[in-house]
């Protein structure tokens, strides 16, 4: 619409003689017209802050009006010297919120919160070294999709149905794994204590699967939490959430058939380097 | 006499032609170009570039059926308009606090891979925040958590919606969901819940901050 009023303007009222500066500044009132100006055109019309702000204050006004800004910019003069950049803000350096340096402007928003204390530490190299790093995938074919939170375990792998174990695969065994370890263990502590729901150690490095309700050979079981040796899930409320992790240990543990989950697994996490992680929820 | 008059008036008609398609077709740019949504310091277009802080108290990051929430999660944004459109580069993501609402305990959380380059996008007419890149490696610790000693990665693109009003972006599954962006651990969705309060850091300190 806009362009179709500067052609007509323009081809209504042609000059006699067109110097080219009357050419040049012709063109450059068409293409300020036209919106050429940028490539971003400004229409802050539509957002309601921005053009309340601009319409009111611009850089450099009094932000005396302007209660919403933090304490420390509300406080200080207007006059402040708000044309040097001051040093860049480090967040960690606590230059957020409440920052000494005055600000000008017309900011309405509320500030970014003053963060207290230090930042967490960044994972130490030892650390770095001693953790299990999840780098490997663990997937249950048994599990159901879920519209939040972890996927859905199945009534069937529960004792509300015939308690069996469901089907696992993995990838990303890491080269010169010894043994794989499985832990399924309760995502919250039971009475105090974590809770073991299968324990099962002696698993062949090859091995990328495990059938639902069977183990291969080689296998060794250890006792759950219920005190059985085997698996066993069951919440004793309307539901629980279940982590179950495949470790892949550089050595072997052999562990004896009905072992001790505890030291299993302080065993398996002292020795392991790589471990995959899977969530499944089970609600009654 | 006649014949440079009419040459003349042959030329006028040319170059007002001329300009009309010229016209157009910057009419056309500029319609696309407002299309993509640009950084604004008191409803003026952002030139050069300017540092800005996102923050959020009590951010947090959920999977494997358990929230790790951070009393204050930090983003520092260099940002710069390019071509009409707001691009940025997440530089650091300092994290205070953090905490789990399982037996888990934080033993470190740090986030890597800097920078992480954003932009900003229009789905729907609103606007949004895409971060690309996202690196953060948590390492959980405590006897009665299930993920003791393990140190698990977050990685993928997270998309928040901005909100001009209260100058701030929020992500949310919602946010997500709108801009097609995730956060993986493992194959595992992760959930980022927050609302960041946004201000600049340099030439345009204390100023009104929009996007449009």
């Amino acid at each position: 619409m806009a362009q179709r009023r500067v052609d007509q303007r323009l081809l209504a009222k042609p000059a006699r003689t067109t110097s080219a500066g009357a050419i040049l500044a012709l063109v450059a009132v068409a293409l300020l017209l036209a919106g050429c100006g940028g490539g971003s055109s400004d229409d802050s019309a539509t957002s309601g802050s921005s053009t309340a702000t601009s319409g009111s204050t611009g850089p450099g006004a009094s932000d005396s009006s302007d209660t919403s800004t933090t304490a420390a910019s509300s406080g200080d003069t207007a006059g402040a010297d708000a044309s040097a950049p001051p040093a860049k803000g480090s967040a960690g350096g606590g230059s957020a919120a409440g920052d000494e340096q005055p600000h000008s402007g017309a900011k309405q928003g509320p500030s970014v919160p003053q963060p207290k204390g230090e930042p967490e530490p960044g994972i130490t190299p030892e650390q770095r070294r001693e953790a299990t790093v999840a780098s490997m995938t663990l997937q249950s074919p048994s599990s159901r999709p879920s519209s939040a939170g972890p996927q859905a375990l199945p009534a069937e792998y529960t004792c509300d149905g015939k308690n069996t174990s469901p089907a696992l695969s993995w990838q990303g065994v890491p080269p010169g794994t010894a043994e794989l370890a499985l832990l399924v263990m309760n995502i919250q502590p039971v009475e105090g204590r974590l809770f073991f729901d299968w324990a099962v150690g002696g698993l062949s490095p090859e091995l990328e699967e495990i059938e639902a309700g069977k183990l291969p050979k080689g296998a060794v079981v250890g006792r759950n939490s219920f005190g059985k040796t085997g698996y066993g899930i069951c919440p004793a409320g309307s539901g629980e959430t279940y982590m179950f992790t495949v470790f892949a240990l550089p050595k072997k543990l052999s562990p004896s058939q009905g072992f001790d989950p505890v030291a299993f697994r302080r065993a398996v996490l002292e020795a392991s380097g790589n471990a995959g992680l899977l969530a499944l929820s089970y609600l009654r | 006499m006649q014949k440079p008059r009419m040459r003349g008036v042959v030329k006028v008609k040319a170059i007002g032609a001329a300009l009309a398609v010229l016209a157009a077709l910057c009419a056309m740019f500029a319609t696309t170009a407002s299309a993509a949504p640009a950084w604004k310091f008191n409803g003026t277009a952002l030139e050069g570039t300017e540092t800005i802080l996102g923050g959020a108290e009590k951010s947090g990051l959920t999977m494997w059926g358990f929230t790790t929430t951070c009393d204050n999660f930090l983003y520092e944004v260099d940002i710069k308009n390019e071509a009409g459109t707001g691009k940025g580069n997440i530089t650091s993501l300092p994290l205070f606090g953090c905490y789990t609402n399982s037996t888990c305990t934080v033993e470190a959380i740090e986030a890597e891979s800097f920078p992480w380059p954003s932009e900003l996008k229009t789905v729907s007419s609103s606007n949004y925040l895409v971060v690309k890149g996202v690196d953060v490696w948590v390492l959980y610790g405590g006897w009665f958590c299930p993920l003791w000693g393990v140190w698990a990665h977050v990685t993928g693109t997270a998309g928040g919606l901005i909100d001009n009003t209260t100058e701030s972006a929020t992500f949310s599954s919602a946010s997500f969901k709108a801009t097609g962006t995730s956060l993986k651990s493992l194959g595992e969705t992760v959930e980022w819940n927050g609302v960041f309060p946004t201000e600049a850091f340099e030439w345009h300190r204390g100023e009104s901050i929009s996007v449009s």
